[in-house]
C-alpha cells in the first residue's frame, strides 16, 4: 500500500524517531511503513492519520478505485 | 512514550529478568545434580529433582512473553515470522534425523531439539529484520 507519511513527516520537520515516539512505535516501524515494506494495522493507520489531522484515505492509497465510482 | 530511553529501559529490564532466570537455572541444575548424584532424591523424588531446573526455565518463558507484550506491531510481526520459520525448520530437521535414526544414525538427546530451534529462530530473526529494514 502506498502512503505519503514521509512527505507529511518531513513537512513538519519530524524525525522518524520523533514520529514513532508520538505514536508509541519504534523508528524501524515508521521506516518500514514509509518504505512500503510494512502495512500498518488499522488502529495504527488511524493513529497516523489523526496525528497529521487527515483522513485515512488522504494518507494511505491502496491503488483501488472507490466502489460505486 | 516510545522514546529511546524507555526502549533502552525496557531492553535493560528484559536482560536483567532473563539474566536472573538464567542464574537461577544454573543453580537449579547444580541442586538437581546434587540431589540425584548423591542419592538424596529417591523414588518419586528422582523425577521431581530432575525437573527442578524447569522452574526457572518456566520463568524464562514468562520473561520472553512479557517482552513480546512490550513490542510494537512490527516487532511482533518479525518475531511471528521468525518463530514460524523456526517451528517449521525444527520439524524438518528433527523429523529428518528421526528417520535417519531408524537406519542406524546415532541416537541424539532431546536437549538438541531446542538448540536447533534457537539457531533457526535467530536465523529467522535476521532474515525478517532485514526484510523490514
Amino acid at each position: 500500500m502506498n502512503n505519503n507519511i514521509r512527505a507529511l513527516r518531513t513537512a513538519r520537520g519530524l524525525s522518524q524517531e520523533a514520529l514513532g515516539s508520538a505514536l508509541n512505535v519504534s523508528r524501524q516501524t515508521i521506516n518500514a511503513i514509509e518504505a512500503g515494506r510494512y502495512d500498518p494495522s488499522l488502529p495504527l493507520a488511524f493513529k497516523l492519520a489523526r496525528f497529521f489531522a487527515l483522513h485515512i484515505e488522504d494518507v494511505f492509497d491502496d491503488g483501488e478505485e472507490t466502489l460505486g465510482s | 512514550m516510545w522514546d529511546l530511553m524507555s526502549r533502552l529501559k525496557s531492553k535493560r529490564r528484559y536482560l536483567i529478568e532473563l539474566g536472573v532466570c538464567l542464574a537461577l537455572y544454573v543453580l537449579a541444575i547444580r541442586l538437581s545434580m546434587l540431589l540425584l548424584n548423591d542419592g538424596i532424591a529417591t523414588g518419586i523424588g528422582k523425577p521431581i529433582a530432575a525437573l527442578i531446573p524447569m522452574v526457572p526455565g518456566s520463568g524464562m518463558c514468562w520473561v520472553i512473553v512479557r517482552q513480546f507484550h512490550r513490542m510494537d506491531e512490527l516487532q511482533r510481526r518479525i518475531q511471528f515470522e521468525a518463530l514460524g520459520f523456526a517451528f517449521a525448520g525444527t520439524a524438518i530437521v528433527t523429523f529428518s534425523y528421526g528417520f535417519l535414526e531408524t537406519v542406524g544414525f546415532a541416537k541424539v538427546s532431546m536437549f538438541f531439539v531446542w538448540s536447533v530451534m534457537a539457531v533457526l529462530w535467530s536465523l529467522g530473526m535476521a532474515v525478517a529484520t532485514r526484510r523490514y529494514r
